[in-house]
């Protein structure tokens, strides 16, 4: 399952994407993150909740095609290794 | 007298003192071993003459003994009274014969011989030594003879002498003293007459009552009274055989022995004290002089923390305003120096710049240094105009000022507004100037330096800077720095590689340290080297607004700060953005605030963006928030704390003031070149 998201991700916007967080019993989610110019950690909140869900379930949340601000900020705080990101 | 003068002379007499002590020490021991050698001289000596003397009185009575036992045998009477009166004639004091059993037959002393109810004297049982002149009858010794010596039977002291009789027992005579020399003397005399001792000593013998039978000295006195020798002789008396016998020795030649050992020893001696005493010297004199480097050193050491400590040296100094930017440096040479520069606000939007080069170096210079700065500090922050402060600063170094030191000074007083400079060259080398890209010396007609002459008039100049020009203050260290071949560093060079640097402010200041260095090559730092650039950004373009602490506000702040970032590049608009959104999540959930506020300063030459953010809420340092460990695994993974982390590691500065019951946090970066 692919999740596209569109726009950036912070206080203001983080609501919207909780919303859309839904996978159902969904095992593999893929977030698509090509759309998103920065994320701040509000919407790294948001994932994490998400990864643990789908890590209960035995399923995973892979995270796809970071620009490159969304990556200094993954790499920062040691995202990049809770979602292998390279 | 110097302190070495006295050292020299304390080592001199030292040397002296021990040279003469160990003179009469060495006098003494010698004078000792001399005297010793010549009194083992004289007992050797006394040996030999012992044994002499014995046998030759030995033998001047043995000849008279057979003399006397041939007359008997060829029939001389040898009835008591015939017997005295021969040994009479022959100078003898007793004769006896014994027979082989050792009884006395004939005597001249009618006590030996046998009578009625005594029996004879027999040399067997007689006691004393008398036994040993039985080896006479036994054919053991046809001649024997005893020491003089005090005989057992009456006291008196006699030397006895005998031979045998082929046909059975022997013949003794018996000598006093008298009769012995009487015999033995002419042969004594022979036998000393030239016999000398240690080569200036010899043998005197005397008779009983003291008459010199032989003297060894000239004048000859035999014949003489003797006298004891007195002090000038070593001599020991020893009575051989009836003979006091005298060996004797002057001390002159031991002396001349003991003399020479003692020059010797002495010259030996003088010379090695004196090679101790040059070492001695020569190592107190490097010690001290060690001292006294090593108290200088630390002297020096001690100045140059004083100058060092003493000027502002936090680069950026500050960093929240973006009107301009400063680098200053100061390399100290060997040698204090008395170089320093300075910067600080004189207003809200005045900021003062100065370069100072002060004459002379050490400590005094160092002081000096001190006290200008301080002057010039505490005048230009009471908001006096800078001509004041010169006119002012000048005066109070003038006052008391009997070394006549002076420094050169170049300040200049900048609006960080409007670009405009007012400043001041007290004898200063003239600056160099980045204009529209161009740089060139700013020179103007110097006023005199501070501190040579009280009511000096300081003339003012005025410059005016645009976003992107840059002002760049040295002393003559760096243009007077010569190499090997004395050739100076110089002006054109100096302006050459500043008009070509394309380098931010402290690698500016590196890189014509560099240079500096490179030309002067193995030649020493002559002077401290002090620089300061300062680069003119213009007063930034300002946005300010204030917002609700809900979703709504920050809404709103988030589409304004988009708005005024327009223009930035995208990597460092997401950047501020990120931070941005942070620290309004904050505020709005933990702060309390009623309200916020957000301002936008944006800076050129370089660019440079700077968020203030502002709130009334509870007093909160997000500096002083723990970083989350990052290395944790998701399911440890906690989502508190990472805002403040990631604007931490993404903005900077990021400084945080509490002012007026307000959070004031500034926060940005700066993306320009």
């Amino acid at each position: 399952m692919t999740i596209a998201v569109n726009g950036r991700v912070d206080t203001v916007t983080a609501p919207e994407l909780e919303a859309g967080l839904k996978f159902g019993d969904a095992t593999c989610v893929v977030l698509d993150l090509a759309n998103v110019p920065y994320m701040s950690s509000a919407g790294l909140r948001l994932l994490l909740t998400a990864h643990k869900t789908m890590l209960a379930k035995g399923g995973e949340l892979q995270i796809a095609n970071v620009q490159s601000a969304v990556k200094e900020v993954f790499d920062i705080t040691g995202f990049s290794d809770i979602f292998n990101l390279a | 007298m110097t302190a070495r003068r006295s050292l020299d002379l304390k080592i001199a007499l030292s040397v002296l003192v021990a040279f003469v002590l160990s003179l009469a020490f060495s006098w003494f021991v010698h004078y000792r071993l001399a005297e010793r050698d010549v009194y083992a001289l004289i007992d050797r000596t006394f040996m030999n003459v012992e044994s002499e003397i014995i046998d030759c009185v030995n033998e001047r009575l043995v000849i008279q003994c057979m003399a006397v036992r041939e007359l008997l045998d060829e029939g001389y009477p040898d009835d008591t009274a015939s017997l005295q009166a021969l040994a009479r004639s022959r100078n003898i004091t007793e004769i006896s014969v014994a027979d082989s059993n050792g009884d006395i037959i004939r005597s001249s002393d009618p006590e030996y011989l046998a009578g009625p109810g005594k029996p004879a004297f027999n040399f067997k049982t007689a006691g004393g030594r008398a036994e040993d002149m039985m080896c006479l009858v036994d054919g053991q010794e046809t001649e024997f003879c005893q020491p003089f010596r005090s005989n057992t039977a009456n006291g008196a002291w006699r030397k006895f002498v005998g031979v045998w009789k082929p046909s059975g027992g022997f013949v003794e005579i018996g000598c006093d003293g008298p009769s012995l020399r009487a015999l033995s003397r002419a042969s004594i005399v022979d036998l000393f007459r030239n016999w000398r001792v240690g080569g200036t000593g010899g043998i005197v013998v005397t008779t009983a009552s003291g008459l010199i039978l032989t003297d060894y000295d000239e004048p000859n006195r035999e014949g003489s009274q003797w006298i004891e020798p007195d002090n000038t002789f070593f001599w020991k008396r020893k009575d051989v055989e009836s003979f006091p016998t005298y060996v004797m020795i002057p001390k002159k030649s031991a002396a001349v022995q003991r003399d020479v050992l003692v020059g010797a020893t002495a010259t030996l001696n003088g010379l090695a004290l004196v090679f101790v005493a040059i070492l001695v010297g020569i190592v107190i004199s490097s010690f001290v002089r060690q001292q006294i480097h090593a108290q200088a050193a630390k002297d020096l050491k001690m100045a140059k923390d004083i100058q060092l400590s003493a000027l502002p040296n936090v680069f950026p100094p500050f960093p929240e305003v973006q009107n301009f930017s400063i680098w200053a440096a100061m390399d100290t040479a060997k040698e204090v120096g008395g170089d320093f520069y300075d910067f600080y606000f004189t207003g809200r939007d005045r900021v003062l710049f100065l370069v100072a080069d002060v004459s002379g170096k050490g400590v005094p210079a160092a002081m000096f240094m001190m006290r200008a700065k301080t002057l010039i500090k505490s005048a230009a922050q009471t908001g006096k105009s800078i001509v004041q402060v010169f006119d002012e600063v000048n005066d109070a170094l003038c006052e008391g000022n009997t070394s006549n030191t002076f420094v050169t000074v170049w300040a200049g007083e900048l609006n960080i507004n409007t670009g405009h400079v007012i400043y001041v060259n007290a004898g200063h080398n003239f600056p160099i100037v980045k204009h529209g890209g161009k740089c060139e010396f700013l020179k103007s007609r110097p006023s005199l330096v501070l501190g040579a002459m009280e009511g000096c008039k300081y003339r003012v100049g005025e410059l005016q800077m645009e976003p992107g020009d840059a002002i760049y203050l040295y002393t003559d260290g760096i243009t007077e720095q010569t190499n090997a071949a004395g050739e100076l560093y110089g002006d054109a060079r100096l302006l050459n590689l500043v008009s070509g640097s394309k380098e931010r402010e402290g690698k500016l200041l590196e890189s014509v340290l560099a240079d500096v260095r490179r030309h002067a090559a193995d030649a020493e730092q002559a002077d401290d080297c002090t620089q300061l650039v300062l680069r003119y950004r213009g007063a930034p373009n300002v946005f300010t607004r204030e917002y609700a602490p809900t979703t709504e506000g920050i809404a709103a702040a988030v589409d304004d700060l988009a708005a005024a970032l327009e223009t930035v590049p995208d990597a460092d608009k997401a950047r501020l953005m990120v931070a941005a959104d942070e620290i309004f999540a904050n505020i709005m959930r933990y702060s309390g605030a009623t309200s916020w506020s957000l301002t936008v300063e944006r800076a050129h030459c370089p660019d440079g963006v700077r968020l203030i953010i502002s709130d009334d809420g509870k007093p909160f340092d997000p500096l002083d928030v723990r970083d989350p460990d990052t290395t944790l695994r998701a399911e440890e993974r906690d989502v508190g704390g990472l805002g403040i982390f990631i604007v931490k590691k993404t903005m900077s500065p990021v400084i945080y003031k509490r002012q007026n019951g307000k959070n004031i946090l500034t926060m940005g970066k700066d993306y320009g070149n």
